[in-house]
């Protein structure tokens, strides 16, 4: 069992990376990876939105869509509106308990509710379909706990190692054509090239 | 009515929501190794802009500030939850290729940037234009990544299991370009291109006006 969950962890964070392999949430990977430190508090709050997000989309999906038989028609809207509803909780309870966590990654709160990867962590979550692996395709809650910390944790890698790479490429000496976003799109795409060798890691 | 060319025209060339706005990426760059899928999705991501913006626009004075997004997500994800069962019920095969790109309609931050950046303050025949040409830019776009892709990677273009363009036999494409480092590379190339392009468009523009300047004080 254990190993099970290393696995599950290792896969969601490396083998399908988010960012580098399946293209979700590319517009904050572009948008927000100028600067290091706005890099690492985007990938801590995702971290902390995405697991809180999924475990109440999980239970949300098995203990009331479900039952009520309408989870293959309403789990669009309803996810949607239960992140979107949690976001603003947190930034209300965090602003309130936490003032020093919130002001570490306060403004990035608001915009989560529009980051893609936590809506696809919480639709993988409960329909592992999606995702290409040598795995049983119906997660349980601590599967699906995993999973999401797999995901986050391969987030907040990708972008900061991206980040770092953007900041030297800004003193770089670069053909006067590509300057600016298309030599980022170039360097992401021979970041990526990295991951295809993580592909075969442990035959999964 | 100039207006409305205006507005539609500038979707696709000058505010292309992929190159220059570097909105909607995720799903743009996800779903372009195939160029059947990518159609596709250009076409449902047509559907729903059209479909939000005009809901949007018609109902803009009726909703209230504060709750503005939350209304917005509504709106859109009930046309994607159409997109969604129309798809899985008429092309499953497009379906299984798109996957959770389809759910992922709802937060492509094009649907949701032109509903609160144009729909939220414009009218409904505005809106309709400003919604076919982010669509449609998007939709040439990513039918052009997908097809250069499919092309080189592959040596052959389908489209609904008929073969339109196939090079000869001998032909072995490099795998890397059907690969997702190829997705972000050639993208990189074609940001470029449109940027050059760009480029020429606004200093013709500006030599235009610099000349009709010149002949209105003489």
């Amino acid at each position: 069992m254990p190993m099970q969950f290393a696995l599950l962890f290792v896969g969601a964070a490396l083998i399908n990376n988010i960012l580098l392999t399946r293209f979700i949430a590319l517009c904050s990977f572009f948008g927000i990876s100028n600067s290091m430190e706005t890099a690492v508090g985007m990938s801590l709050a995702v971290l902390f939105v995405m697991t809180i997000a999924s475990s109440a989309t999980w239970v949300f999906y098995y203990w009331i869509l479900e039952p009520l038989g309408v989870g293959e028609f309403l789990y669009i809207p309803a996810f949607i509106l239960v992140i979107a509803g949690l976001v603003q909780f947190v930034e209300m309870y965090l602003r309130k308990y936490s003032p020093g966590l919130y002001h570490a990654m306060g403004i990035f709160l608001p915009l989560i509710t529009t980051n893609c990867a936590v809506l696809a962590a919480a639709t993988e979550a409960v329909k592992p379909g999606f995702f290409k692996m040598n795995m049983p395709y119906s997660f349980g809650f601590g599967e699906a706990i995993v999973y999401t910390l797999g995901v986050a944790a391969g987030y907040g890698f990708a972008l900061i190692a991206f980040t770092a790479l953007r900041e030297r490429l800004d003193i770089a000496p670069v053909p006067s054509w590509l300057e600016g976003t298309p030599m980022s799109f170039i360097t992401a795409g021979l970041l990526s090239l990295g991951y295809i060798g993580l592909g075969s890691l442990f035959g999964l | 009515m100039k207006k409305w060319t205006e507005v539609f025209l500038d979707g696709i060339s000058l505010e292309n929501p992929l190159t220059v706005l570097l909105i909607g990426l995720c799903s743009a760059l996800a779903v372009s190794s195939k160029f059947e899928g990518s159609f596709f999705m250009g076409i449902a991501v047509i559907f729903v802009t059209l479909m939000s913006n005009v809901i949007i626009s018609a109902i803009r004075n009726f909703i209230p500030h504060e709750v503005r997004i939350p209304i917005f997500i509504v709106v859109i994800a009930s046309f994607v939850t159409i997109v969604d069962l129309t798809m899985k019920a008429f092309l499953p095969d497009v379906y299984g290729f798109l996957g959770v790109w389809i759910p992922l309609i709802v937060v492509n931050c094009m649907v949701l940037g032109r509903a609160e950046a144009f729909a939220y303050h414009n009218g409904v025949w505005l809106s309709i234009a400003d919604a076919l040409g982010m669509g449609v830019g998007y939709t040439v776009v990513i039918v052009l990544l997908a097809a250069t892709r499919e092309l080189i990677g592959s040596g052959k273009l389908e489209f609904l299991g008929a073969t339109l363009i196939a090079f000869p036999e001998w032909y072995r494409g490099p795998n890397i370009v059907l690969l997702f480092p190829g997705a972000f590379i050639l993208f990189g190339f074609i940001i470029a291109g449109t940027y050059a392009i760009n480029r020429r468009l606004r200093a013709r523009a500006a030599t235009a006006a610099v000349r009709t300047e010149r002949g209105a004080s003489l």
